[in-house]
Parts: structure tokens; C-alpha cells; sequence
């Protein structure tokens, strides 16, 4: 570590320990520790809409209550990439958003913020990915998410690749992130679900893609961790992704998986995907630096039809 | 106050603010059906595009020119926004200095017609440049995008980092992609140039350079109505000239030459006898003096102009990367690089219009004949697939109106994959952003070394600027777009149904 990444990186580690002191986020730490008590591991879901399949997961999961407490800030990060229409499967599904927002307000908390780092033109992607009119009117708020200015220097002390990035500020203000991405083919990281999804919550994502995309994945899931990953796995795109070129690409699974362990949850996924968690590298990088558990034969996992 | 100038001036207003929501539409608002009916009305623009393609914009210009043979050039004190641009100018000028008096200027009359036809001659033979330097509505369109809109911007953000103390993400931050050190200079330039000399000579730029101006003067000549001075009524007290933008009344010969005239109507205002007649003219013989002056002018915008291409090269933001490509990216609509030159007068309206800001200024690089043309700009953004704003407010049919399907197939350019630059390749790992944002899957991935690599289909490449912009590989893109000087068709993607795996009647595979 030469001098000028030393400054930087005691920078970012000041900011990190300055905004965590002032704004009190490594609440969203504890907040997974409370996953041991949870009745199950993985809670699987098939056969219904978006909405009722989540209303199932949850109940199973001991409700909403169990992540969301009254006058709590809560901030949702689905994948809204791409400016495409829900039914092309490149966006999360809106229906299921705005269940989510809709049970977290109903739990009393303060605010529900959605927002994403998107791909495509950002005002284009909320809108014709049906998100913002579903979390509007589901009560909650979509935050921009466009300019670097809406984020902040983190540090990750434990990451191989990516030590320093800068991170959206509604994640480090928030009391619970739910993370709620899309099950669908990527050409280059053959698969995205949970932890990719995660992408969209920093500013240079060109840091990632030039610097082993994998290994940068898995550095990320170990630092921030979801109090909730959902998987919508109701119109899912098997090729041609992460945009897809049509409907054409997309088949009808309607299934959904919701899990606390971001591990467990993606190679779940992945199965269902059709193909093999131990080829894709950063859920294996993810499950060596012990993020979370890919052995989900051993795990408690509750399978449900709607 | 007289109520013709009472007309004129709200006319002014409100023409005025509908061309400004047009360039300062940084909330993407306005639509384009609205823009392009309303920039109709400009009667220059408006007449490049009537002879491309016969359109609402069509109607729009029939509806100015049979104004101006109606009424005279009453256009240049309302619908202008150049126009009414100068008289802010001219208006400060008398409030500052009272005592400040116009005075008549023999009419420039030759040299503005010449230089008019030297415009038109040279725009009919494939260079717009003069149209560029002198179209009245280009000129305010310019400066209203690339200053005004500038600002707007700022304000905005300035608001949006407030609220955003208070969790209110409503008015959120917007980036300044679009903006060009030199587009901005040279804006910035002429409003201060145009300022001046409204605020010095009034509207001499509306009878010496302006071909709008030129164009609308000689109609005004047949025009139905027209201002005189009742010789009868007339004390030869000066008021009147002394209040004429256009220096147009000559109070010894008690005459007003109506060619000049750009229908303000102070006269009326100020005449303390009535002496100024709106009158039927068809049937009475003509009191119009059709003095043209000899005297000279020279025109040395040039010079400043190549001064500030050095000012505004070293101000100019350093891209990290360059590319050297030999022709600029033409955006969709503009069929071919030249065609797009040819027509274009650089307004940047569609630049404004642009909701993803990859559509900006350049300074020369269509060369010093199409200095300030819009062009892709990759660096800053990518053309988003499903958008054709553009092509759908261009004023003066650079850009011909696309719609989605056409957009799709539109090939501006293609994308050249430099495989030893790839980070796939020059750091052994998965990376992939370039066929992540490609919409056609023109850029796609195949199998390398335990990794993939991108290839490129180059039939089905659009050359929207999604892998240029995406690729992290610097100080070299591995992947950029060469453009197409002819624009292509590209292929259709192709679509096969994938094989379904799983299917909520089976079990969970875990």
C-alpha cells in the first residue's frame, strides 16, 4: 500500500466510521444476526402471482414484522436496469415491489424507499418497467440513484478487490435493505440473482467490470447484507440477458425465493435456473469467505405451493 | 400605452416562453408533437424543412409568411425569440439612459438582400454555415440551450441537494452531460455580441444580417397593411424616430420605410398627434422609400470564431479516453454524416431534447462548414433503443422523423472489437459489460480460455454507443463504434424460444 492508497483509504474508513457513528446503520448488521431464530432457512414458492407467493413466503418466515420494525426507514433494491416492460423479465416485477412496500409500511415503518443504479436511461427505466407507478402507489418513494453525488465513500477492510467504493447514501441511512432482484441469464457472469443485483448500489460499476467482476461481487455480498433477499423467478429470462432482446427470451416460472443468507438464496436460484451453483464463481467465492452457506442440502428449507 | 404595442408586447412574452420551455425542458416535459408544432412557426427553419417533407411544421410557415403579406414584419417583434431577445436589451438601454435616442439610418437594404442570397446560394450548395451563424431562431436556441439551460440546471441541482437533506428525492439531480466548453462559449459570445449591438444600433442585426429578417422584409413590401405617417397629422417632432428599434423613420421626408420596419409599434406610442396610420395599402399607391444603401460592412465573426475553437479545445473537458474516428456519429433520423451537415443549422434543440444527454455540440467536427452540429457523444451516455425523440423535434428536417420499429434497424455505425485490448483477454478475467448493455445482442459472448469473450455481429449492430460507453478499458476502449457515413439498416435480432427447465407443476429442484 503505497501512501496516496493509504489517505484514501483511511478516507474512507473515517467516512465509514463517521456515518456509522452519526447515522446508527450497523443496525442493518444486527439485523441478520437475527436470522438464526427464523423458522427456516430458504422458504420456496411456486404457482402463484408475484404478490400472493410473497404474502406466503413471508407468512412462513414469521411475517414482515420479523424485518421491519414501527417507525423504521426501510430502502428496497429491486433490478430496474434496463428500459424494458416487466413482461421481458429483465426488470424486477413490479407487483412484487409493491407487495413488499405495502406489508413494510403495514409493519409501521417510517419510510419505504425504492430506488436503482440503473443501465439504461434511469427516468426511462422506472417508468416503463412499471416500478414507479406500482411503488407510488403502493406508498412508497423511488429515489434517484443517477448521479455520484447521491453517493458516499465506503471502505470494505475485507475485500480482496474492491477496497473502496462509493456506496448509495439511502443504504448507509437506512434501517433494513431488502434486496428483491430478478432471476435471470447473464452472458458474462452466466447468471444474475442476489448478490449481482447488488451492483446497482454503487456509483462505479466499471471499478467492478475491469477488476474481476467475480471477485468484486463476492467483496460486496460480504460487506453489505440484506436483512431480506427476495428472488423473483416469475418471468425469467433464460437467454440473451441481462437485457434480453424479447419476450422471446423469457420463460414463465412463476416461482419466488426469499432467504436471509444471500448465498443459500443464489445457489437455490441457480438450480432452478437449470444450471450449476459451483460454475458460477461468485457464489463459490462468496461461500468460501463464509458470506453464507452454499451446502442447501443441509439447510432447513420450506417449499410451498400456492 | 397604445394598445397595438400592448398586443405586441404580450404576443412577445408569450412567444418568448413557449420557445424557452422548449430549451429549457430539463425535466423532459414537453412533447415533441408540441416542439415541433410549435418551432413551425419559425419561419426560416420551418422553410428548410417544408422542402424536405410537407409536414404540420408546413403549415406552420404558411401561417408567417402570409402574416408578414397580411400585417408586415410583425413576426419580428412577436414570434422571434430573437427578436424579443433584443428588445430586453433595447429596453434596458432606455431605461438606463432616458435621454437615449434612436435615430434613422438610411435602409441597408442591398447589402442585407445580398447577404441573404449569399446564405441561401450557399445553403442550396450543401453548406448551412451562414444559416448556422445568423438564423435568428438557431442563434437564441443556442443560446437558451447551452447558457439558460445551463443555469436551469444548476438551480435545480442547487434545490435537489436541499430537499435532499429532508429525504425529498421529487427534484432530483441532472447530470450536465450535454454541455461543450466551446458550444457554450460560442453561445455566450453571441448573446453578448447580439446584446451589444441591440443595445447600441436597436435592431440593426434584424435589417443588416439577419435572413430571416431579409426574407420577411421583402415580403413586407406587398404587405395589405402597412404603417405610414399622416403628413397632415405630422409635427415633425421627432418623438417616433426617436423611439424606432429599427431606426426606420426619417422625420425630414415625414416617411417610414416599412421594408425595415419590425412592427413594434412605439411609433404609435410615442406620437403625441395621432400621425401614425395602420392602414389598407393594396389599393393606395406606395409611400415607401426603397433607398438602398451602399455603404459597407464587413462580417468578421470568423476570426473570433477560430480564436475560440483554441480557447475552447483547451477548456474543453479531457475525455479519459479518445478515439480518433474519422467521421462524427450522426444521430438516428439524419440518414447519412453529410446529408446531416447539409441541413442541419445547429439549434440544439434536439440536443435539449435528448433524455439519455448523448446527443451533444461538437465544434468542427463536421468540419468549419458545420461548426456546432449535434453529434453522439459516447463518452458521456449511449442512445437509448427504445427512444426517437430526437428525430421527432428536429425544426428543420436534418433529422427526419423515425418511428420505434425504423430506430431499431437504424445502423449509425458499428461496433469494432479490439480483442488485445479486452480485459478478458489482458487480465484473465470475466467481464462482459459491453454485451450486458447491448440491446440487440449484437455484442454477445462466447466461450475463451474457461472465460468469455465478446464478438460482435455486425449486421445486427446499431452502433447505439451502449458497449463504447459501458467498456472500462482505458486509456484505449477495447470496443468502440466506427461511424457509418450512410447510414445502414441493420438486421433484426434473431429470436429462438429457449427450452423451458422448470415449471411451477414440478418440485423444486433442491
Amino acid at each position: 500500500m503505497n501512501r496516496r492508497e493509504f489517505m484514501k483509504w483511511s478516507v474512507g474508513a473515517g467516512v465509514v466510521a463517521g456515518t456509522s457513528m452519526v447515522t446508527g446503520y450497523e443496525k442493518l448488521f444486527s439485523s441478520t444476526s437475527k436470522a438464526a431464530s427464523l423458522p427456516y432457512h430458504l422458504v420456496a414458492v411456486k404457482g402463484g402471482e408475484p404478490d400472493v407467493m410473497f404474502q406466503k413466503g413471508i407468512e412462513a418466515l414469521g411475517g414482515i414484522r420479523a424485518f421491519v420494525k414501527k417507525g423504521q426507514k426501510v430502502v428496497i433494491k429491486p433490478n430496474i436496469g434496463w428500459d424494458v416492460t416487466p413482461e421481458r423479465g429483465g426488470n424486477t416485477n413490479p407487483i412484487l415491489v409493491a407487495e413488499i412496500v405495502k406489508q413494510c409500511l403495514h409493519a409501521g415503518a417510517k419510510e419505504v424507499y425504492v430506488f436503482d443504479h440503473t443501465c439504461d436511461n434511469w427516468q426511462q427505466c422506472y417508468k416503463h418497467s412499471g416500478m414507479e407507478a406500482a411503488v407510488k402507489n403502493a406508498g412508497g418513494k423511488m429515489a434517484p440513484a443517477h448521479t455520484e453525488n447521491y453517493y458516499h465513500d465506503i471502505a470494505l477492510p475485507n475485500a480482496k478487490n474492491l477496497k473502496t467504493t462509493k456506496e448509495h447514501e439511502l443504504l448507509l441511512e437506512s434501517d433494513v435493505f431488502i434486496n428483491v432482484p430478478i432471476l435471470k441469464n447473464h452472458e458474462s457472469t452466466r447468471i444474475t440473482i442476489s448478490m449481482k443485483n447488488m451492483m446497482g448500489c454503487v456509483w462505479d460499476r466499471r471499478f467492478w467490470h475491469g477488476n474481476d467482476v467475480h471477485q468484486c461481487i463476492a467483496d460486496f455480498a460480504g460487506y453489505r447484507k440484506p436483512a431480506l433477499n427476495v428472488v423473483d423467478a416469475y418471468y425469467v429470462m433464460k437467454q440473451n440477458g441481462p437485457r434480453g432482446v424479447s419476450t422471446n427470451d423469457v420463460v414463465l416460472m412463476k416461482s419466488q425465493l426469499l432467504s436471509t443468507d444471500i448465498v443459500a438464496i443464489d445457489t437455490a436460484a441457480t438450480k432452478l435456473f437449470g444450471e450449476n451453483p459451483a460454475d458460477v464463481r461468485h457464489i463459490h467465492i462468496a461461500a468460501e469467505n463464509k458470506v453464507g452457506r452454499m451446502d442447501i442440502e443441509n439447510l432447513n428449507i420450506k417449499r410451498i405451493s400456492v | 400605452m397604445h394598445w397595438l404595442k400592448r398586443v405586441r408586447i404580450l404576443a412577445s412574452l408569450i412567444f418568448f416562453l413557449l420557445t424557452c420551455s422548449l430549451f429549457l425542458d430539463i425535466w423532459y416535459v414537453v412533447p415533441s408533437a408540441w416542439s415541433m408544432g410549435f418551432t413551425g412557426i419559425q419561419v426560416l427553419p420551418a422553410l428548410l424543412r417544408t422542402l424536405k417533407i410537407f409536414s404540420v411544421v408546413s403549415v406552420g410557415f404558411i401561417f408567417s409568411v402570409a402574416l408578414t403579406l397580411l400585417f408586415g414584419r410583425v413576426y419580428c417583434s412577436t414570434i422571434c425569440p430573437l427578436g424579443t431577445f433584443q428588445d430586453f436589451f433595447i429596453h434596458l438601454s432606455r431605461k438606463i439612459d432616458r435621454r437615449k435616442k434612436s435615430k434613422y439610418r438610411k435602409p441597408l437594404t442591398l447589402i442585407h438582400y445580398s447577404f441573404f442570397a449569399v446564405t441561401f446560394i450557399l445553403f442550396v450548395a450543401g453548406s448551412p454555415l451562414l444559416l448556422n451563424l445568423f438564423e435568428p431562431f438557431t442563434n437564441f436556441g443556442r443560446v437558451a440551450s447551452n447558457v439558460f439551460g445551463f443555469i436551469a440546471i444548476a438551480l435545480n441541482n442547487g434545490v435537489s441537494v436541499l430537499l435532499e437533506q429532508f429525504g425529498i428525492f421529487s427534484v432530483y439531480h441532472i447530470p450536465m452531460l450535454r454541455f461543450m466548453a466551446g458550444s457554450m462559449l460560442f453561445a455566450l459570445a453571441f448573446a453578448a455580441f447580439i446584446g451589444y449591438l441591440s443595445y447600441t444600433q436597436g435592431r440593426l442585426f434584424c435589417n443588416l444580417l439577419c435572413p430571416a429578417g431579409a426574407l420577411l422584409s421583402f415580403l413586407s413590401r406587398y404587405s395589405a397593411f402597412k404603417i405610414r405617417i399622416d403628413e397632415h397629422a405630422c409635427k415633425s417632432c421627432r418623438m417616433c424616430e426617436n423611439k424606432c428599434k429599427a431606426s426606420c423613420i426619417e422625420t425630414e421626408t415625414k416617411t417610414l420605410d416599412f421594408s425595415s420596419c419590425v412592427g413594434c409599434f412605439n411609433c404609435f406610442d410615442a406620437c403625441p398627434t395621432s400621425g401614425m396610420k395602420y392602414e389598407f395599402s393594396w389599393r393606395f399607391k406606395k409611400n415607401v422609400s426603397v433607398d438602398a444603401s451602399r455603404r459597407k460592412f464587413f462580417v468578421t465573426l470568423f476570426v473570433p470564431a477560430v480564436g475560440m475553437k483554441m480557447i475552447a479545445e483547451s477548456l474543453e473537458k479531457k475525455n479519459d479516453y479518445q478515439i480518433n474516428r474519422s467521421h462524427p456519429i450522426s444521430p438516428p433520423g439524419s440518414v447519412s454524416v453529410q446529408r446531416f451537415s447539409d441541413l442541419c443549422t445547429a439549434c440544439h434543440l434536439c440536443v435539449t431534447a435528448c433524455p439519455t444527454q448523448v446527443l451533444a455540440p461538437s465544434f468542427f467536427d463536421y468540419g468549419m462548414a458545420g461548426m456546432l452540429q449535434p453529434k453522439m457523444n459516447y463518452n458521456a451516455s449511449y442512445c437509448n433503443y427504445d427512444c426517437i425523440e430526437c428525430s421527432h423535434v428536429c425544426p428543420t428536417g436534418a433529422l427526419l422523423p423515425l418511428d420505434i420499429a425504423e430506430k431499431k434497424v437504424t445502423q449509425l455505425g458499428r461496433a469494432s472489437f479490439i480483442k488485445s485490448d479486452c480485459i478478458v483477454v489482458t487480465k484473465k478475467a470475466d467481464c462482459g459489460a459491453c454485451s450486458e448493455h447491448c440491446p440487440t445482442k449484437a455484442v454477445h459472448m462466447i466461450p475463451y480460455e474457461g472465460l468469455f469473450l465478446p464478438e460482435v455481429n455486425d449486421d445486427m449492430c446499431i452502433g447505439c454507443g451502449a458497449c463504447e460507453h459501458a467498456c472500462p478499458v482505458r486509456p484505449n476502449k477495447a470496443i468502440y463504434v466506427v461511424a457509418n457515413p450512410v447510414h445502414l439498416k441493420a438486421k433484426k435480432p434473431q429470436e429462438q424460444k429457449p427450452q423451458k427447465v422448470f415449471d411451477s407443476n414440478q418440485d423444486f429442484p433442491f
